[in-house]
């Protein structure tokens, strides 16, 4: 079933000296994690070429440790300044930070820490799961699905948006333009490049998502003045609830379970990932809520539904690199290129002959994980006080930062000026109150969602309701999609009437 | 008015001399710049990231690897055709994967007539294959649904789209490109998923696969799998000219006693028993050929795709 080489690859890497590579990602990723524009790729795509001299089960060790610990690192940042460290953070921001301008940012880090951590390990408890079935659940998943996946998240964005339909639509469609930049997926025609081949391969994500977030907060902030958490009189100082956090993680044991549960399936789509994953997360978990109208303003639960699902997205990307040898995100891509790096041919029986790499990234990712989070919650109280600082000298350190972040994925000057471009547009969204994250979930939807239709308006021959209705996947997802839908009037139903009050 | 001449001259001399000792000193002296057109990880890093390390050591200097990735890898490709010729910048090459932009006016920054190439490291070649069940025993079979066969790739310029597209419509065979994919692993489960009918992909790509598949042909001239037909044998001649190759080269007007010190560094990395291990294990075959073969190679390769432009510019 997988857990005897789990015990196994346990046995192995706290046995030998090995773990320190573990630690030594852990670190990594926290580092890379923390940094808005930095990221558990742009880790990974650095370590590659250091990992060639190295063994390649420490390699896994070394990946695994960072891939384990970035999402929860950029939980940090987006908490304490409303600036998510990584991109699949950016939902974390709508109840982390005004819990943090309460004050009550210890609780938002405890809770964060642990549903990470939690939703590390259910989502690689699932991956152990359904190895002996993977082969036949990434061959049921095709073209049609992810399409209908993506109007899922689409329609996610509308429910998002309650109170603000109209602002919330124009956000989405601006973010789906945005996503149609670069050249056609099947013609290879180019559009909207403006004459630059800096925008043949489309708006990348982490530039926009950096400018959207980082540096549209720090200028909000520049212009505010005082610090994070207040002018620092009644709250500063008091530093506490990292407990309570903790706690209400188990209270709320059905958040965690179906935000780990979005967090697999979604993190198992090649081109979706945690972003979108944990967007998902969120929003489903709002109109689950008999509270909604709690949400944005400091609720708890708003922390751990998104931190929960893009950690347990690890374990779900390595669902197709177990069955194929085929990578489920940037960074699964990345572990697959460093095997090949070390004469290793990642394929279908990446199982059989690779076992001791897979599992030792298992292994790593299940420690880091939760090492992460221990690490997190050792230093909250300390991380708490950059509330505390004045912005005058948080302001240029970040937008440094997060500038020369952007600029070291790919080193291209481009990816710094759309940043900026896309900081001013995210400064100006904040200020008349528009939402950028369903412009960036859009983005990231709109480029899935082309190619897929394309693909399944291809393989069905025209006929893609004729087709997908002959697909029960399908039509589950469309069932998804219609209940999605429905959910805000049914509540108001009599029935539904009752448990809400 | 004499003085101003000597002075001159014995300027012009000492330039000389200088000219004269530069030229002598022996290259390579300081590291040598190798640009890979795509991220960190991909079969063309992988490759690159295998030889520098016996390059090194048959040049004597460092070589160091930069990721330029961009615009379908025309990006680090504008970045080596631009660099200065004196060997210390030279970069792989997606071919034809570069080859058809620029057939069709749309490449950016690179001319492949005037690359200065230092030798091919591996070459491809390509197989024709159907889902194991699927009742295709043959090309003819594909070509006689009464619709166009579908057939699964990454993207419309990638190189098996090129393949496909060009050797099909030679032979008049109707052909529906399912592009998209994020990478040819995932046009090969697009095949066992029941979504196309048939894909020509890399043999040894699909190879890996082969359970699951079976492989009609192969595009070559001489037998590399021993049950399976190569495209020669059955009649079309044509096919065998598609390969996809992954070719060293650097900025036009590299000086021809450079030019061979890299392609003979080249050849012995790729000769060497480190990456002839790696190669194997890896499944990532080796096809090392020096900088004259690899020169008329390009040019072969530049005519044979200029006479099916009307087919690449159709789009899919």
């Amino acid at each position: 079933m997988g857990f005897d080489q789990l015990f196994d690859a346990i046995a192995l890497v706290l046995g030998s000296g090995s773990v320190i590579y573990v630690l030594l990602g852990v670190a990594l990723g926290l580092c890379f994690g923390v940094i808005p524009g930095l990221g558990g790729t742009t880790a990974l795509a650095l370590l590659v070429p250091v990992t060639f001299t190295m063994e390649p089960l420490d390699a896994m060790y070394l990946a695994g440790g960072v891939m384990g610990a970035t999402s929860f690192g950029g939980s940090l940042t987006a908490i304490l300044l409303n600036t998510p460290g990584t991109a699949p953070n950016a939902a974390t921001t709508f109840d982390g930070y005004p819990l943090a301008q309460q004050g009550k940012a210890g609780m938002a880090i405890g809770a964060s820490a642990t549903a990470s951590a939690m939703g590390g390990l259910i989502g690689l408890f699932t991956l152990l799961l359904v190895i002996p079935v993977a082969r036949e659940l990434v061959l049921a998943f095709g073209p049609a699905e992810f399409l209908l996946l993506t109007i899922l998240g689409l329609v996610a964005i509308a429910v998002a948006s309650r109170g603000k339909l109209l602002r919330g639509l124009i956000a989405g469609g601006l973010g789906l333009m945005l996503a149609f930049v670069g050249s056609d997926t099947v013609s290879g025609e180019l559009r909207f490049t403006l004459d630059t081949d800096y925008l043949w391969d489309g708006i990348p994500l982490v530039p926009t998502l950096t400018g959207m977030f980082a540096l549209s907060q720090m200028i909000e902030l520049g212009l505010k003045g005082g610090s994070v958490a207040g002018t620092g009189s009644a709250v500063s100082g008091r530093i506490s609830g990292i407990g309570s956090g903790v706690i209400a993680v188990f209270r709320h044991w059905t958040v965690l379970l179906r935000g780990s549960a979005i967090g697999t399936i979604i993190g198992a789509i090649p081109g979706l990932g945690g972003t979108v994953a944990s967007f998902i997360a969120y929003t489903s978990t709002v109109q689950a809520s008999r509270d909604p109208e709690s949400f944005g303003k400091g609720n708890i639960v708003g922390v751990i539904a998104p931190e929960s699902a893009n950690n347990a997205k690890d374990g779900g990307s390595l669902v197709p690199t177990v069955a194929f040898g085929i990578p489920g995100s940037a960074e699964t891509a990345l572990f697959l290129g460093i095997l090949v790096l070390h004469g290793i041919d990642p394929g279908p029986t990446i199982l059989l002959q690779n076992q001791q790499e897979v599992y030792g990234l298992i292994v790593a990712l299940t420690l880091s994980a939760v090492g992460a989070s221990l690490i997190g919650l050792l230093f909250a109280r300390w991380l708490v006080l950059i509330t505390f600082v004045n912005v005058h000298f948080l302001v240029p350190v970040v937008v440094a930062v997060s500038l020369t972040g952007v600029y070291v994925l790919d080193g291209k000057p481009g990816d710094v000026v759309l940043a900026m471009v896309m900081g001013i547009i995210g400064y100006l969204m904040m200020r008349f109150d528009y939402p950028r994250l369903t412009l960036v979930i859009a983005l990231v939807l709109g480029e899935t969602a082309e190619r897929s239709f394309h693909q399944t308006r291809m393989i069905s021959d025209n006929d893609m309701l004729g087709f997908m209705a002959a697909r029960p996947q399908s039509l589950i997802l469309i069932a998804l999609i219609v209940l999605t839908l429905l959910l805000p009037s049914l509540r108001r139903l009599p029935i539904f009437r009752r448990s809400t009050t | 008015m004499p003085n101003a001449i000597l002075k001159g001259l014995a300027a012009a001399v000492g330039l000389l001399a200088l000219s004269g000792t530069a030229a002598l000193a022996e290259w390579p002296e300081k590291p040598v710049t190798f640009v890979v057109p795509y991220s960190p990880g991909g079969g063309f890093d992988s490759y690159v990231r295998a030889v520098a390390p016996e390059m090194e050591k048959a040049l004597g200097v460092e070589v160091v690897i930069e990721n330029i990735p961009g615009a379908g890898g025309q990006k680090g490709a504008a970045t080596v055709y631009r660099a200065d010729p004196d060997g210390y910048t030279i970069g792989i090459w997606n071919v034809p994967g570069l080859t058809v932009p620029q057939l069709l006016g749309r490449s950016s920054g690179y001319d492949l007539t005037d690359v200065t190439w230092i030798g091919n490291l591996a070459t491809s070649k390509y197989a024709l294959a159907v889902k194991s069940g699927s009742g295709f025993d043959s090309l003819d079979d594909l070509c006689g649904l009464g619709q166009p066969f579908k057939h699964s790739d990454t993207g419309p310029a990638s190189t098996s789209s090129v393949t496909a597209r060009i050797a099909m419509a030679t032979i008049d065979c109707p052909i529906l490109n399912v592009t998209g994919y994020k990478g040819s692993t995932d046009t090969i489960i697009a095949l066992m998923r029941g979504e196309v009918d048939a894909t020509i992909k890399p043999i040894a790509s699909l190879l890996k696969y082969q359970d699951d598949l079976d492989i009609l042909m192969t595009f070559e001239t001489e037998r590399s799998l021993e049950n399976v037909p190569t495209s020669s044998e059955l009649g079309y001649d044509n096919f065998a000219n598609f390969t996809l190759r992954r070719i060293i080269g650097g900025p036009p007007g590299i000086p021809a006693d450079i030019q061979a010190k890299l392609s003979e560094a080249l050849m012995t990395a790729a000769n060497s028993a480190a990456v002839q291990e790696w190669s194997t294990s890896s499944n990532r075959p080796l096809d090392p050929v020096g900088a004259d073969e690899a020169s008329a190679i390009m040019t072969q390769m530049m005519d044979f795709y200029s006479e099916y432009k009307d087919v690449l510019a159709e789009g899919s």
